[in-house]
């Protein structure tokens, strides 16, 4: 512990917070509610960030409800965790939005998730349906996973016209809703309504088949695109809860399946870009190349998506001299072959022209919401978790982290292209230094009720696991996906632009509605033109 | 300009689509597709269903015989079943075409006689499993067609034969 967290930890301690736990990483605060807000916006105004805010039920083990506030100081490297309790009959905790905005969607979750009230703010349903009865929360832990309570129709009809957009994403084919609400061609404002694909995952993982064994498997399938790094980071909140050291070798295979990640999801969303803005052609060249690092991923790890190779203590598959061979190859023919078509790109006139200029995101918003990824690099923020908390072996590689300040479309394009050249660059040294050993360690045991608070450097962003160890499973999985800190900052982008450049806006921050939602909403409705149309099913984000 | 230069990338990568199925499908090596499970090796214990995330592996109880199904609609191929297995009897093929037009294609079974207590005909658990046990380890058959209460029972017996006390109303 630096001596710069000591005196921070001294000011806390001064507004009233009392230290529960400090370990390497995090550091672990009680704090009463009066004192909350002084205390966040401490925080927020001496740098931190917001990771999110994560309701937990912990009447069985501490008699009281809680809810516990994630920032990350990026200078330092460490996690602060303010955890606030409060009693079931008293259950009311101040919002802490005006000190830090990025608290918004946080807050509201745990309010329908554990029944938490917030005051001092409008509140509304974020997660929850519109039908779930008043007073049920789904995160409490005498709701059982499997209960389906009786569902009540309520109908709200306002006066203003508004565009619908959605519930299917203009871009990628992902149930969402946008309302537009504008003055001839100029958007004036956004209301974004989500969640229509809330799968319940990390109640899922409450059910007693899921043990910590299963759980990655699961956690992979949080996201279609990114999966992988959603199982990474469940396997790195488990093993730093439990103190479990992982082998050297299986570290570098998971960094580097995580750039393999990367390649193909930037690769990906480069392509959607470029075919939301009429050019299909640099869709179908954008498409083809990341076919290599699709199939490479094959190779590595048995998958061409969902890999599955992550277990807790280390992975399941190793690397011989023939895929790390292939791995060199594919990369050369992907770099090769990327530079050129990234040229040939940003020459069309309709690329450049439609996206310099669109859906500006200044600084002082991006601060504001803690936006995460290339959202936040694209408008001024250096942030990077394989920088600022450095994790597996990204401790050993030299890279640049690219930084744009014009916080418009084009830079967030430039972003991920330097950001795949990045990649590439990290995969070539993490293959050079790949230690030997084993892959995995042999066996491994997590005491109950440690606490752990992981994040990984998702494509899309900082992917945030927060984990309370049970007995056999965990108490509470947390799981926070980086479209879930970057949605609200479309409304910033969104407002003020034209109509037309809305969908390149919303795809600009390679949303991934799935990894945000997590509870199925089924039932079809229509009626009035504010009721929302839910849609049915699962919709993963398209492989 | 930029038409210039993509016809010349289209041109010189030519077609890159594989004419599936006519062409083979592009397979790595590494590929893990659905699973077969060798009944002749089975044993019935069950430990691929623990460690299955999705529930595509069950063992239950079936009219006289304990019935391991394998439902390849919920499979998510990962393959943690062939690395539990303690008989090896099972393997991850590279099988992927797996749509079908009956639903019961889709589930495989084995079924597995069940041993009975040979005292009070309880059922105890599948007898491949007996037998691979009893190769392994030095207990007898005998004690081994005891069900968990007989085998209780038969120990405090004993237990208190030796200790000399009464063995309570009989």
């Amino acid at each position: 512990m630096t001596e710069s967290v000591s005196k921070l930890i001294e000011e806390l301690k001064r507004l009233g917070g009392r230290v529960e736990e400090v370990k390497d990483r995090e550091v672990y605060l009680v704090v009463g509610r009066d004192n909350l807000r002084s205390l966040a916006k401490a925080l927020y105004s001496t740098g931190a960030y917001l990771k999110t805010c994560a309701g937990v039920d912990e009447r069985q083990v501490q008699g009281v409800l809680s809810i516990y506030y994630i920032f990350g100081l990026d200078e330092l490297g460490v996690d602060v965790v303010l955890r606030v309790p409060v009693t079931e009959d008293d259950a009311k905790i101040p919002t802490i939005v005006l000190e830090v905005p990025a608290a918004d969607w946080c807050e509201l979750e745990a309010r329908d998730m554990v029944g938490v009230e917030i005051t001092g703010r409008p509140v509304r349903r974020l997660v929850l349906p519109e039908d779930w009865p008043e007073g049920i929360h789904p995160l409490r832990k005498d709701f059982d996973y499997s209960a389906r309570p009786p569902r009540r129709f309520r109908s709200e009809l306002p006066e203003e016209v508004g565009v619908p957009l959605g519930p299917y994403h203009p871009a990628l084919h992902e149930p969402e809703y946008f309302e537009l609400y504008v003055d001839g061609e100029k958007v004036v404002d956004v209301v974004y309504r989500g969640f229509h694909v809330h799968r319940g995952i990390e109640k899922l993982a409450e059910s007693p088949r899921f043990t910590y064994k299963q759980i990655p498997f699961l956690a992979e399938r949080i996201c279609g695109i990114c999966g992988f790094v959603h199982s990474s980071c469940y396997v790195m909140a488990v093993e730093r809860a439990a103190g479990i050291e992982v082998p050297e070798r299986a570290e570098f295979i998971r960094s580097i399946v995580l750039e393999v990640e990367r390649l193909h999801s930037h690769l990906l969303w480069l392509g959607v870009a470029a075919h939301l803005l009429g050019y299909d052609v640099g869709f179908m060249h954008a498409w083809r190349i990341r076919e290599h690092v699709m199939v490479l991923a094959e190779y590595l790890t048995g998958s061409r998506k969902t890999y599955g190779i992550n277990i807790i203590g280390g992975v399941r598959r190793d690397l011989n001299v023939d895929k790390l061979d292939r791995i060199l190859k594919t990369l050369a023919k992907v770099r090769e072959e990327f530079v050129k078509l990234v040229e040939v790109m940003l020459s069309v006139p309709q690329i450049k022209l439609r996206a310099s200029g669109t859906g500006i995101l200044s600084r002082s918003e991006a601060r504001a919401l803690s936006v995460v990824g290339p959202v936040a690099r694209a408008s001024g923020l250096y942030r990077d978790i394989r920088k600022d908390y450095p994790y597996f072996a990204y401790r050993e590689v030299s890279f640049k982290v690219p930084l744009y300040t014009e916080g418009d479309n084009l830079a967030r394009v430039l972003v991920r292209v330097e950001e795949v050249l990045e990649s590439i660059e990290i995969i070539k040294q993490l293959v050079d230094k790949l230690p030997g050993g084993p892959v995995a360690v042999e066996s491994w045991d997590v005491p109950p009720y440690r606490r752990a608070v992981a994040a990984i450097e998702a494509p899309r962003g900082e992917d945030v696991h927060f984990i309370i160890t049970g007995v056999g499973k965990p108490y509470r999985w947390r799981v926070r996906a980086p479209t879930y800190q970057n949605i609200p900052a479309l409304r910033a982008m969104l407002r003020g632009a034209s109509l037309a450049d809305a969908p390149l806006t919303i795809a600009s921050i390679d949303p991934c509605f799935s990894c945000t939602d997590r509870l199925v909403v089924y039932d079809l409705r229509t009626g009035s033109r504010r009721v929302l149309r839910i849609a049915g099913g699962v919709s993963a984000c398209p492989l | 300009m930029s038409l210039v230069k993509i016809l010349e990338i289209a041109l010189r990568t030519g077609r890159v689509t594989r004419r599936y199925p006519v062409e083979e499908p592009l397979l790595t090596p590494e590929f893990r597709g659905s699973i077969e499970v060798d009944p002749s090796k089975c044993w019935g214990c069950g430990a691929c269903t623990k460690v299955c995330p999705s529930n595509a592996l069950t063992l239950t109880p079936s009219g006289k015989g304990l019935v391991l199904e394998y439902f390849v609609g919920r499979c998510v191929f990962c393959g943690m079943c062939a690395e539990v297995c303690p008989a090896k009897a099972i393997t991850v093929t590279k099988k992927f075409e797996l749509a079908s037009k009956n639903l019961r294609d889709l589930r495989s079974r084995v079924v597995h006689e069940v041993l009975r207590c040979s005292v009070c005909g309880a059922p105890i658990t599948a007898e491949a499993e007996v037998r691979a046990v009893v190769k392994v380890s030095p207990i007898t058959e005998e004690y081994v067609a005891l069900c968990p209460r007989c085998r209780k029972e038969r120990f405090t017996k004993s237990v208190a034969l030796r200790i000399g006390a009464s063995s309570g109303p009989s």
